[in-house]
């Protein structure tokens, strides 16, 4: 043990004089590579949780909620919509439901025209599972009371004079303006612009709504909704609400909002995560040839300085130690030093979010990710310092020494 | 006291093979100044390169102290250089990296020394070969006779039975050359130091007890040559 001991002091020793008076340059060069390499294998992630986050705030917060229940298959609506509702509300840990009535519709406004997505809501009801409220741009959002009033997405409403690039767009829509709507049904009805807005998620600014009690007029619904959105009290555990709602009784169809959006996240996530994974690998490989390199100049530099220290008696396994605890100070470092890096992107990431089609995306670094990214750069920095040293501490003392 | 018997050592390169050693016995006693003389190529430092354990013959039997060394593994090997041997190369061979102290308490660490036990000794040692003020130089800050008794210091730091010195005053001027060989014979007497040395130059063969010349790989002549203190070792 105390031979042990010895050995690792030793190892230390000779590690810490080779940092301490070898080359500086080649020292702080490696360490910015080691830095620079950490950022890479921590940002690539943290970006791609952003976007996930982003996509998932997105649908709960603007396009379905946490949950939402559907038409049992081969019905168009959901019948008796009220008490399906309020069974829902009675459940421990839903915070809201908001039915919907959906139809394609064509927007009419000075003898430009758009088709999409009508809604109709209860105003109150959606306040209690989207957000879709608080992001207007202009005017008001509906009340319960409306039966005149419309209010619009940013990107259908449209700029004057600008073409939305293949979106529906009716280019210049402002509030006070009248838009009317032709419903699948062949009905028309002309509503008053109450309000625009803008939650930069690109189903939800290409939509617009009108009240329910509106819109089951046009449609000659009675209690019926094409959906029931349904807000729970914490995000990431929709699958338990899902087995809740499901043991209450509800015989239609119940999604999470995963579910919902068709396996796009989850195929984006998949997608991102093989870029990611091509990424980290490119990332260890470059740490090992370089780790690698640094090490081998190093040992091939001081293969007489190992001879001669295997024969004034210390151990082989003494001598590449040293060279493998140079490697982890030298990742340890660098990984501080990549740490700090990363503080500094995330920050001015924070600060100046990139930009994506669902909305501002902002870096997510998870704890686990750097957690993965200090050991994974340990373990091939460990290996890739072992080898050359180990290569030339076993070779014959003399032929070590004459170099 | 070291004991070799028959010892072969025999280089292959390429399709040709050299006989450095073609069957050297020797014994060296207790307390001896053993001279290795011989001309260049005759198998002098061959020679003290298996004695040292820093190489294995191609057949013989060495013995140092009772233990049969060549039947030792690597990691004993090592271990009995650091106990039980000295070593002196001709360039000094030493860690640029250290300082003088430093490459003088290396060995020290490595047997486990506590810090106040290996400073103590190497500082003492070093200011026994001269060096007391340049302890924290580096070895590109001394001079050739300098970072020889910084070697010298080194090698003699764990007390070993045995001193083993390979033209340790090849590259150094007369009177530097000198300075060494008076503390070599200085340690011999006062100390009762084995050393096994190896030097071709004549004006050593004073300061040896015995010396022992090679010749073609075998052992020429056997003299012994002194047999009152040396003057340059102060006894």
């Amino acid at each position: 043990m105390t031979a042990v001991f010895s050995g690792i002091k030793v190892s230390a020793f000779l590690a810490w004089k080779s940092i301490q008076r070898g080359s500086r340059g080649t020292l702080a060069l490696t360490i910015m590579i080691i830095a620079l390499i950490f950022v890479n294998l921590v940002f690539l992630p943290s970006i791609i949780s952003g976007v996930v986050v982003t996509f998932d705030a997105q649908s709960i917060d603007f396009d379905v909620g946490n949950l939402v229940i559907e038409p049992r298959e081969g019905s168009r609506y959901i019948d008796d919509a009220d008490s399906l509702q309020k069974k829902v509300e009675q459940i421990p840990g839903i915070t809201g439901t908001s039915p919907r009535i959906t139809a394609g519709a064509t927007f009419f406004y000075r003898g430009r025209n758009a088709a999409s997505t009508l809604y109709g809501i209860t105003p109150e009801d959606e306040r209690s599972v989207t957000r879709i409220a608080e992001y207007m741009t202009a005017g008001e959002f509906l009340s319960n009371g409306d039966t005149d009033s419309i209010i619009i997405g940013a990107t259908l409403a449209g700029m004057e004079g600008e073409e939305e690039g293949g979106l529906p767009s009716l280019q210049g829509v402002e509030v006070g303006d009248s838009v009317e709507v032709a419903y699948p049904n062949g009905l028309a009805r002309t509503y008053r612009v109450k309000g625009i807005f803008e939650t930069q998620s690109f189903g939800v600014d290409t939509a617009a709504f009108v009240t329910t009690r509106e819109m089951s007029e046009v449609l000659g619904l009675d209690n019926q909704a094409s959906a029931i959105l349904v807000k729970t009290a914490v995000n990431g555990r929709e699958e338990e609400y899902k087995r809740e709602i499901l043991s209450y009784g509800v015989q239609e169809d119940v999604l999470t909002f995963r579910e919902k959006s068709g396996g796009f996240v989850e195929q984006a996530i998949q997608s991102f995560n093989i870029i990611n994974a091509i990424s980290t690998l490119v990332s260890l490989i470059i740490a090992i040839v370089v780790v690698f390199i640094v090490i081998f100049i190093n040992t091939v530099n001081r293969r007489r300085q190992i001879g001669i220290l295997k024969a004034i008696g210390i151990d082989q396994q003494i001598i590449i130690n040293s060279y493998v605890l140079q490697v982890l100070f030298i990742t340890a470092v660098g990984a501080l030093a990549g740490i700090g890096l990363n503080a500094a992107v995330t920050t001015y990431l924070t600060a100046y979010p990139l930009v994506f089609p669902g909305g501002p995306v902002y870096p997510d670094v998870e704890a686990s990710a750097i957690l993965r990214s200090i050991a994974s750069l340990f373990a091939v920095s460990v290996v890739a310092g072992y080898i050359p040293a180990w290569r030339i501490a076993r070779e014959d003392i003399l032929t070590a020494i004459r170099g | 006291m070291i004991v070799a018997e028959n010892l072969t050592r025999v280089y292959t390169m390429g399709r040709v093979e050299v006989r450095a050693l073609a069957g050297v016995s020797l014994e060296v006693a207790k307390g001896e100044f053993v001279g290795i003389m011989g001309a260049s190529g005759s198998g002098k430092s061959t020679l003290l390169h298996i004695l040292g354990l820093l190489d294995r013959p191609t057949s013989g039997r060495v013995t140092i102290d009772g233990t049969d060394v060549l039947a030792l593994s690597d990691h004993r090997r090592t271990l009995f250089r650091l106990n039980r041997l000295g070593y002196v190369f001709q360039d000094y061979a030493l860690i640029g990296e250290l300082t003088a102290l430093e490459n003088v308490y290396l060995t020290s660490l490595v047997r486990g020394a506590s810090k106040t036990e290996y400073l103590e000794r190497s500082t003492d040692i070093l200011r026994r070969v001269g060096l007391g003020d340049r302890m924290d130089h580096r070895q590109s800050e001394l001079s050739g006779g300098e970072q020889q008794r910084v070697a010298i210091a080194r090698a003699l730091v764990n007390n070993p039975s045995i001193l083993l010195a390979d033209e340790p005053c090849a590259n150094l001027d007369s009177q530097t050359s000198k300075s060494i060989l008076d503390l070599f014979a200085r340690l011999n007497e006062e100390l009762d130091q084995t050393i096994v040395m190896v030097s071709h130059e004549d004006w050593h063969k004073e300061y040896f007890c015995r010396i022992v010349t090679l010749r073609d790989g075998l052992i020429g002549e056997m003299v012994e040559c002194r047999k009152e203190p040396h003057p340059g070792g102060g006894a």
